[in-house]
């Protein structure tokens, strides 16, 4: 094998080499200062699992070189949603499917905006964000209490267990994964991705593409959606408001490509959310306070995701 | 072979992460095996530890550190800034223990987040300074066996009900809501007093249904009423349960006469948005206006707008620097401040519980006990009170005063807190 084929390999499994490592530094550390390492791996799995399962559908966007910033907020309005259907009707399968449907429906006015009238993603996000983060106040201002819907704990409790949150993830992993790997729309997104007019004068759609890329990503949104009523069934106007951001991190410190194409990895959106969540509870081990803590996350993953697209860098073509 | 490698990755990954799930990883041992108690812990019924004179002295082994955890939704507030330098400039020198802060907090899923990083990282206890989902917090230690309480804050009385008996919920310690409402009536009924006829009320997190906002402004609502004549009543209520009633439908205030008196402005929330800040602009130089009363900090929102007119404010807050400058520049008149020793004594009650200790009622259930505020009308009081409570030496609560409390029983512990006074407190550290 040549060098640079042996540089290459080693450098597409760097991010699971890092979240190796984390995960070694978590467990060692973690042993010499005495914390419950088998509780800490529970609280990883419980923080991480949303963003894991939200930025494993958005790879589909990703792929296509698109960017969503409105997905944080799309949860937050999914899960409101769901939780106030909860509350009139008491079903459980139609709270997720009402996650599930608000989600997908969110998902596609954004796709049809993007692809049927031609707007940038990016421009037709921003826009999505602030509407969905106005009817966030709105649902929980016209709920009543003012400031929160609550589904009752005892409800959701049965379903707050690991069990049940390693399943949808793997389900859905193994879904995104198919498709993604499988099937010729994983082949024709990363294509657009790469270069869309190639790919459009071979007769792809991009249009189509970028419904499915939607929809995909709404399905994730909406089960993260589900997952953060069952762990945290007081809903507020801050609910997942973390999840967005949390999801474009993951994402990159996962190895993605940010432009997409074929180098597009339907697995980053998991590893990068868990080494994130390892990364966050290594720095409480060290007891750095929030500033410096933040600096050294932010090095890290500077330092990760440099070595992780480093064979993209020298290309003449970048995709 | 590259999806079937990027298969098998993600395969080894899942599996990796089951591997972590199984039920008995939340298992602690268990609190006398870690921390050495000299004596076995009291059951219910048994003899409780007395500290009280000729009583038996507890023996509690401080060779180990104790790990508290605290939760907090606020981090930045001059408030929170003073209750974290007594718990890790005083209390942490004091006891053998270490306080373990979350970050800020901003919503229950946060709160369980930040519970499950402390019970990871050893934590015996955890304190709580967030009321996102309370029940949620408790359910959470209990199911992890740490022990929980409520600093500043109590819990409802549905809530106490529920949870009274769960050997986890220590108690929370904290103005309760006749404490609110008391502190609203006292501040308005000092203005009234001095003749003043028109006002402006600050309602802070009223509009989120926050209860200790609007006692407080039903308190100062009553005192109007009670003061503006024999007709006089706010949107047709005279009473306190009425007022209460009627701020919950409005998720406000609503300007207007209250018989003599007048309520000229309102502002509410917390948006700090440029059209917030303009509409608290606009009601500080509203004509006429003598006093804004502000059911949490007042100052900082309307001091700069008021200098140069002849306007008091009278704000709900805690014993901060910054309120000692407002006070000498003419910028708060008035303030029912929370001394940051205050939370000294759930301290006392968390750490007597971890060692095998705990301080319970007669019947055994868990701590309400409410302790309100320290009142400050003059720049030279707020400066006789802030020198006690800022010291780092000798704080409001010292060691010695707290650790009567330790391995006390329920009345010396609910004597003491009842005397939270500063004439009071003083004495009882001497």
């Amino acid at each position: 094998m040549k060098k640079i084929d042996v540089q290459k390999q080693i450098l597409k499994i760097a991010p699971v080499v890092a979240l190796l490592i984390l995960f070694a530094v978590f467990y060692m550390v973690g042993t010499i200062k005495d914390i419950n390492v088998a509780y800490g791996m529970k609280a990883i799995i419980n923080q991480s699992v949303v963003v894991a399962i939200v930025a494993t559908g958005a790879v589909f966007i990703y792929t296509l070189g698109s960017f969503d910033i409105s997905l944080g907020a799309s949860v937050a309005v999914s899960a409101l949603l769901g939780g106030i259907v909860y509350n009139a009707t008491k079903s459980i399968l139609l709270m997720l499917a009402v996650c599930v449907g608000i989600a997908v429906l969110v998902a596609l006015f954004n796709s049809v905006l993007a692809s049927v009238f031609n707007l940038p993603v990016f421009v037709t996000t921003i826009a999505m964000l602030s509407i969905l983060n106005a009817v966030v106040l709105m649902l929980i201002s016209a709920n009543g209490t003012g400031s929160q819907i609550a589904v009752p704990s005892e409800a959701v409790a049965g379903l707050d267990n690991l069990g049940i949150k390693v399943l949808v993830l793997f389900l859905f992993e193994a879904l995104c994964i198919f498709v993604f790997n499988f099937t010729k729309i994983g082949r024709k997104q990363k294509f657009l991705g790469s270069n869309p007019v190639c790919a459009k004068l071979t007769g792809i759609s991009d249009k189509k593409m970028s419904i499915v890329a939607f929809v995909m990503s709404g399905i994730g949104v909406g089960l993260g959606a589900f997952l953060c009523i069952i762990y945290a069934p007081t809903l507020t106007k801050n609910t997942a408001t973390s999840v967005g951001m949390d999801v474009i991190i993951a994402i990159v410190f996962g190895g993605m490509p940010v432009s997409g194409g074929a180098r597009s990895k339907i697995t980053a959106a998991l590893i990068g959310a868990f080494s994130m969540t390892f990364l966050s509870q290594i720095m409480i081990l060290f007891n750095l306070n929030l500033g410096i803590g933040q600096m050294v996350k932010a090095a890290i993953f500077l330092f990760v995701v440099f070595v992780a697209t480093s064979n993209q860098r020298a290309k003449m073509l970048p995709r | 072979m590259k999806k079937v490698l990027a298969l098998a990755l993600c395969l080894m990954m899942v599996g990796t992460l089951a591997s972590g799930c199984g039920k008995e990883t939340t298992e602690n041992k268990g609190n006398a095996d870690n921390i050495g108690i000299t004596e076995a812990p009291t059951q219910e019924g048994e003899v409780t530890p007395d500290v009280t004179e000729g009583a038996k002295k507890v023996e509690i082994d401080t060779s180990k550190t104790i790990k508290i955890g605290v939760l907090v939704s606020d981090a930045t507030t001059p408030e929170a800034l003073a209750f974290r330098s007594y718990y890790t400039d005083y209390i942490q020198k004091q006891y053998n223990v270490e306080f373990v802060y979350s970050d800020e907090l901003k919503d229950a899923a946060g709160e369980k987040s930040a519970i499950d990083t402390l019970v990871t990282n050893n934590c015996k206890a955890i304190i709580s300074f967030s009321s996102f989902d309370r029940p949620a917090q408790i359910e959470q230690c209990a199911g992890a066996k740490v022990y929980y309480a409520v600093a500043t804050g109590t819990l409802t009385q549905e809530q106490y009900d529920k949870y009274k008996d769960n050997e986890y919920y220590v108690g929370a310690i904290g103005p309760s809501l006749e404490d609110e409402y008391q502190t609203g009536y006292d501040m308005a009924k000092r203005y009234i007093d001095l003749g003043n006829t028109n006002y402006a009320i600050f309602g802070g997190a009223i509009p989120y249904f926050t209860d200790m906002h609007i006692y407080r402004a039903a308190g100062m609502l009553t005192a109007m009423v009670e003061a503006g004549g024999a007709d006089a009543n706010y949107l047709g209520a005279t009473t306190k349960e009425a007022i209460v009633q009627q701020i919950y439908a409005d998720s406000g205030i609503q300007t207007g006469n209250i018989g003599s008196l007048s309520i000229v402005a309102y502002v509410g929330g917390y948006d700090m948005n440029d059209a917030w800040f303009a509409q608290c602009a606009q009601m500080a130089q509203t004509k006429d206006l003598q006093v804004i009363l502000a059911v949490g900090n007042g100052s900082d929102f309307f001091g700069a707008a008021i200098k140069g007119a002849d306007v008091k404010i009278a704000s709900v807050d805690a014993y901060a620097s910054s309120y000692g400058d407002a006070m000498n520049a003419g910028m708060l008149d008035y303030l029912a401040g929370k001394f940051s020793a205050s939370i000294g004594p759930v301290f006392a009650a968390v750490y007597s519980t971890v060692n095998g200790y705990p301080i319970r009622t007669d019947e055994g259930y868990a701590l309400a006990l409410s302790q309100g505020y320290w009142i400050a009308a003059s720049s030279d009081e707020f400066q006789k009170y802030y020198a006690v409570d800022s010291s780092k030496e000798s704080p409001a609560y010292t060691k010695s005063a707290l650790d009567i409390l330790v391995g006390s029983d329920y009345k010396t512990f609910s004597d003491f807190v009842s005397k939270y006074s500063f004439d009071e407190v003083v004495q009882l550290s001497k």
